[in-house]
């Protein structure tokens, strides 16, 4: 596979300063440091396989009584997880919603245990879906994310024939995923459409993304007791100032986002000049150590693995999601 | 001298199996299986529709591990799938009973073995994506039973006598002469012995690299017919001097020890009556009617 990368001409350009110090474009104030390596990446997509699997539209579900504490301890009740969320889409806020880890679209899952697994480490985001069975029988969907389970973007009036119970099946493509110039970088999880939709540049030898925000790693939370393979990691949105001065807040659903200092190759941890680029999968929460949920998609060195902030880096513009 | 079996005397039964699901173990298991070096890695494994991968395409090179191409089934119970493992033949012919792609026709390529225990079917590639996960594939299984004049002592396992009347097998000295893509030293056999020969899968070792290249193995394609030395699956798979085994390559290289290409037995004697004829184009898809 080639992916077509976007050429940067940033001349002697004074560049605001980022609030990381990772941002590399801000340290390229001479001409002479630009190097657009080329203007294709190599990828090992046609050793990839191609293989199906089946998800169930779940049912909202909650433990007796319901309540779960927020941040202040008060007891409170919101919808959010499982289901079909019929007004929630990637690409809306993900913040300020009445509800708790809001899952945009429809959330699939299987409730024999070694399928849920398999779900989880199979299907990738910007995965083709079809539905299987019931009145939507036949439509296509696309994968989003994951959350505790799969969640895949209909179409509206396809939502409004989707059923509890009727079966998903997802085209899985992308586990094995590969930059054959860049085996440092670990890519998790995206399909290689996506990739490629992505607006990726190569700097100096090192691949640039571009995300709509960045993360500092002391707000990264939920998600850190599990490997990195499986589910999200929540930011802690408890601190309500500092996710306006940073403007978190404005984080959307299907955001492509960045945390320097993060090494997600075998789990979620700190590790001094690692980065990993994710994406916004659900909403934000009202519980302690939790809020909004970031899945992996690429995670390397910082020498090998750099971003560029751009509001537009959103999974709605990149796979030109329609409502 | 063409070969004489008792093909009219065969029973015919149909048997059912359900398009399957990938699997992968629970939590707080990692997902992580090793490779022969000790490497952790994640990649698709048995199971399953796989769009991309057929018979007739290589068996390495694949992010993979152990993919069987095509499309798998099983049957919901144990002794029901042991039924649908132990009937299913090579070469018998397949038809999707439900969904979208009802009607189709394919025919069984091999088997896995041990942990999975699929029947692996090939369909052509433009209606896999037709197939849904559960769809009911039925196999008109025939074969088990099957012998060979003159060659009693030669045991026929997941061998369709359509595939078996295919194969060029001729008489030559008393020998059968089997045309065989290549031929695998008994050292080089790993995951499947002492398991049962009757369903299930035998692999090829591939992590001495040296020793693939010195028996000509890293072509090897997925439906090759293959001959194993000094090996004998006529009861369980083992090592014994002077016997033989012919399989078919059922599914791809993986990175586990042990687990290179798989083997779905089809005939093993005992006793030095069969010599294998390199013939390059000794595959499945030259011997069965066949739509990539």
């Amino acid at each position: 596979m080639v992916i077509k990368l976007q050429y940067t001409f940033l001349l002697k350009v004074t560049l605001n300063q980022h609030q990381s110090d990772n941002f590399v474009i801000c340290n390229l104030k001479q001409t002479s440091y630009f190097n657009i390596m080329n203007s294709t990446i190599k990828t090992n997509e046609g050793k990839l396989i191609k293989m199906s699997i089946g998800g169930y539209v779940t049912q909202p579900s909650f433990k007796n009584p319901g309540y779960i504490p927020d941040n202040d301890g008060k007891s409170v009740i919101y919808p959010g997880m499982f289901g079909v969320v019929n007004n929630v889409k990637v690409g809306d806020k993900a913040f300020g919603w009445a509800g708790d880890h809001i899952e945009p679209g429809v959330s699939i899952d299987s409730e024999k245990i070694n399928e849920h697994f398999a779900l989880h480490y199979l299907v990738c985001t910007g995965n083709k879906a079809i539905v299987r069975s019931g009145d939507a029988k036949g439509k296509v969907g696309i994968v989003t994310g994951e959350h505790a389970r799969n969640l895949i973007h209909f179409d509206q009036k396809t939502l409004d024939k989707i059923c509890i119970g009727d079966q998903v099946d997802i085209i899985t493509h992308g586990r094995g995923l590969k930059l054959i110039d860049f085996p440092e970088i670990e890519i998790k999880k995206i399909d290689p459409n996506l990739l490629k939709a992505m607006n990726i540049k190569v700097i100096k030898g090192k691949l640039i993304i571009d995300v709509a925000i960045e993360l500092p790693i002391r707000i990264m939370g939920s998600g850190a007791e599990l490997n990195s393979e499986y589910v999200d990691q929540d930011l802690m949105s408890g601190d309500r100032q500092l996710m306006k001065k940073l403007k978190i807040d404005e984080m959307k659903l299907g955001d492509l986002i960045v945390i320097n200092h993060a090494d997600h190759r075998w789990g979620r941890s700190f590790k001094k000049d690692y980065v990993s680029i994710a994406i916004c999968i659900h909403g934000d929460s009202v519980m302690t150590g939790h809020g909004p949920g970031i899945m992996t998609i690429m995670t390397g060195k910082k020498q090998y693995l750099g971003w560029s902030i751009s509001r537009d880096a959103n999974l709605k513009k990149i796979l030109k999601i329609k409502k | 001298m063409k070969m004489k079996t008792n093909e009219n005397l065969l029973v015919n039964v149909s048997v059912m199996g359900s398009v399957c699901q990938p699997n992968f173990q629970s939590l707080p298991a990692e997902p992580y299986r090793l490779d022969s070096n000790g490497n952790p890695f994640l990649l698709p494994s048995w199971g399953s529709v796989v769009h991309n991968v057929s018979v007739g395409d290589s068996a390495f090179g694949w992010e993979a591990d152990c993919i069987h191409p095509g499309v798998s089934i099983k049957y919901s119970n144990e002794t029901g799938n042991r039924g649908l493992n132990i009937l299913s033949c090579v070469g018998n012919e397949a038809i999707i009973m439900s969904g979208d792609a009802k009607n189709a026709k394919g025919f069984v390529t091999g088997k896995s073995g041990r942990f999975s225990e699929q029947v692996i079917v090939h369909f052509p590639k433009k209606i896999r994506e037709k197939i849904s996960i559960n769809d009911k594939i039925l196999i008109k299984s025939i074969g088990v039973g099957l012998k060979i004049s003159d060659f009693e002592n030669v045991f026929c396992k997941s061998l369709s006598p359509k595939l078996f009347n295919k194969m060029n097998v001729k008489i030559s000295k008393n020998k059968m002469n089997i045309p065989v893509a290549h031929i695998i030293p008994e050292h080089l056999i790993g995951a499947g012995s002492g398991l049962t020969s009757e369903s299930g899968s035998l692999h090829i070792q591939t992590a001495d690299n040296s020793e693939m290249k010195k028996h000509k193995l890293n072509n090897i394609k997925l439906g090759d017919i293959i001959y194993i030395e000094n090996y004998d699956s006529s009861y369980q798979h083992g090592f014994l001097r002077n016997a033989w085994a012919v399989g078919i390559i059922g599914q791809t290289n993986g990175p586990r020890a042990g687990y290179g290409p798989g083997i779905t037995i089809l005939m093993s004697s005992k006793i030095n009556n069969a010599k294998p004829k390199i013939e390059t184009k000794a595959n499945i898809v030259n011997y069965i009617s066949f739509i990539k």
